[in-house]
């Protein structure tokens, strides 16, 4: 291993040091000045991705510029989350320092992800930051809701985890090489590894992007789970996911059936998801029937892949997961000792806690995609490349189920500005690490929604 | 390789749809659950090492020994959480386990 390639996983052991570090120092003195350090380490694997351009071709991985830019996007929503639960977690009692240090262990599975080259490193990556949401999850011992969406995760986690392995044995087994760039050259798998491999492939990754049909686990996780972990789970997670899908993507290729299958994952993610989240009286469980029928955009755009797909998926992506953290923020941030989950309890806190209100609506406007939020520049984009490529019918389902969301996405607005507060308690001041929290992806879903040409450019370059 | 390939991926594919089938199923105990889970994390194995004896490269061995690892560090998690879960309801029958509904 030469100076070069450690500078280019200098992220990755920046946050393997960090994590290792938190454990111990925990151990020896617990407390919350390790949520800082935390927050120093991220930043400090954050900085080193966008400074330092060191790029490097190891076994098993690749540091490029693809690989640069999607490990920063997930360190820099990491630092979003660990700037949500400071507080949260402070006021919820959630002590010890398994926090932090199971956080930046995600983070290190998220980046060990998206610079696989191989099949057995994708295969760690994604499990070692699905391995860190069942433990942080499950993290609040005292809700006995926690507990059970922890264990609901972990079956299903580890049913799809047994089926994604599968679809990979089947295809080392036909081929005979586990490096992605030669299974997509290599001639003479036979036909069933091969659609059996790439179907058993896709099976797992629809787990992790909580596509219809194997999208049962996402309600109850992301209502028991604590809701900092809700927000990088429900991005962070899925973004990462979306990386696995784009670098497997060629191999996917080789086969119709791949995008015949993934067509169905998305109309079935659309409907479902939009329509469940019409029915739901609480927000957490509405923002998860939401991320069902969001994630089904995504795999709209994976269908369009030829016509600039893959730069809409991530587009998606990015505004989904500004969104998502400024919403869940924002429920963190307005949850005190308990968690504020009915829709009916968030009446006229637009005017009583302005910030997180505001950011609260903008999300829900850019979830719904109307412009001039993020949500409305990745809908555009991944309308635009379902229809060039053709896909008239699943493009017309998308408008529409769209065009429902729009409905329960604006329930909220009307619930947080429309109505009388039904209680009037005292209303907190909120600290710096709050504002910052609220105040990122809030600035992100206006920037990209008013200039998003910068963010269009760097997909261009990486992706090329 | 004496075994033919084909009756190995038999063997596995055996496995793995058994361990489905009695995931599926059996649906009343946890622990019946887990077992089911490594039945098919086993026949995953199986897989990647006659695929490992196919072509006479090590990588097979390799992933399998990795799955090893990850099956066992699960296994510790939802036995520890099994037993969390345990302590609030006295039972492991997973019917019991449903605040959440929708």
């Amino acid at each position: 291993m030469t100076t070069a390639d450690i500078y280019a996983i200098m992220p990755l052991i920046i946050l393997t040091a960090g994590c290792v570090l938190c454990l111990l120092a925990g151990s020896l003195r617990p407390g919350f000045y390790l949520y800082p350090a935390a927050l120093a380490v991220v930043g400090a694997a954050l900085l080193w991705c966008v400074c330092v351009p060191a790029e490097s071709v190891m076994p098993g991985m690749t540091v490029n510029r693809f690989s640069r830019a999607s490990s920063a996007f997930f360190y820099a929503t990491g630092l979003v989350a660990l700037l949500m639960a400071y507080g949260y977690n402070r006021r919820r009692g959630i002590e010890g320092e398994e926090y932090p240090a199971t956080l930046l262990f995600a983070l290190l599975g998220m980046g060990v992800t998206c610079s696989a080259s191989n099949l057995l490193m994708l295969f760690l990556g994604l499990e070692a930051f699905t391995f860190a949401f069942y433990i942080l999850v499950t993290i609040e011992r005292d809700s006995i809701l926690g507990g059970e969406s922890g264990l609901k995760y972990l079956l299903n986690g580890t049913l799809s985890a047994a089926v994604m392995g599968m679809g990979m044995a089947l295809l080392y087994a036909g081929s005979g090489t586990l490096k992605l760039a030669e299974l997509t050259t290599v001639a003479g798998i036979p036909e069933p590894l091969l659609q059996a491999g790439i179907g058993m492939i896709l099976i797992g990754l629809a787990f992790k992007l909580s596509l219809v049909p194997a999208h049962l686990w996402t309600p109850d996780v992301y209502q028991g789970a604590p809701a900092p972990v809700t927000a990088l789970l429900s991005t962070a997670s899925k973004g990462a996911a979306v990386v696995a899908l784009l670098l497997l993507f060629p191999l996917l290729q080789t086969w119709q059936g791949g995008h015949d299958l993934l067509w169905l994952l998305a109309l079935l993610s659309m409907l479902t998801g939009n329509l469940a989240a019409l029915l739901q009286p609480g927000i957490k469980r509405m923002l998860a029937w939401s991320s069902i029928g969001q994630m089904g955009y995504v795999a709209l755009a994976f269908v369009a892949f030829p016509a600039g797909g893959d730069r809409a998926a991530l587009l998606y992506v990015v505004a989904y997961a500004a969104a998502g953290l400024a919403a869940f923020g924002a429920v963190s941030i307005l949850s005190d000792t308990s968690e504020r989950d009915d829709i009916d309890s968030y009446r006229g806190l637009g005017y009583r806690n302005p910030l997180a209100g505001a950011v609260l609506a903008l999300a829900m406007f850019s979830l719904a995609g109307i412009p001039p939020t993020a949500g409305f520049m990745a809908k555009f984009a991944v309308f635009a490349a379902a229809l060039r490529a053709g896909e008239i019918t699943l493009a017309l389902a998308g408008i529409a189920s769209a065009l429902v969301a729009v409905f329960f996405y604006l329930r909220i607005v009307v619930v947080l500005y429309m109505k009388k507060p039904a209680e009037l308690s005292e209303v907190r001041a909120l600290t710096v690490a709050e504002i910052l929290a609220l105040g990122i992806p809030g600035a992100t879903l206006v920037l990209l929604g008013v200039y998003p040409q910068p963010l269009l450019d760097l997909l261009k370059a990486i992706l090329a | 390789m004496i075994v033919p390939f084909e009756h190995i991926l038999v063997l596995a594919g055996l496995l793995f749809f058994l361990g489905m089938g009695g995931l599926l199923a059996w649906r009343a105990n946890l622990i019946m659950m887990l077992v089911c889970i490594e039945v098919m994390l086993n026949a995953v194995m199986l897989v990647f090492v006659a695929g490992s004896a196919r072509w006479g490269n090590p990588d097979g061995q390799l992933f399998a020994i990795f799955i090893m690892a990850l099956t066992s560090a699960e296994v510790s998690l939802a036995l520890a959480m099994v037993v969390y879960l345990h302590r609030k309801k006295r039972t492991v029958n997973t019917d019991m386990f449903s605040e959440m509904k929708g």
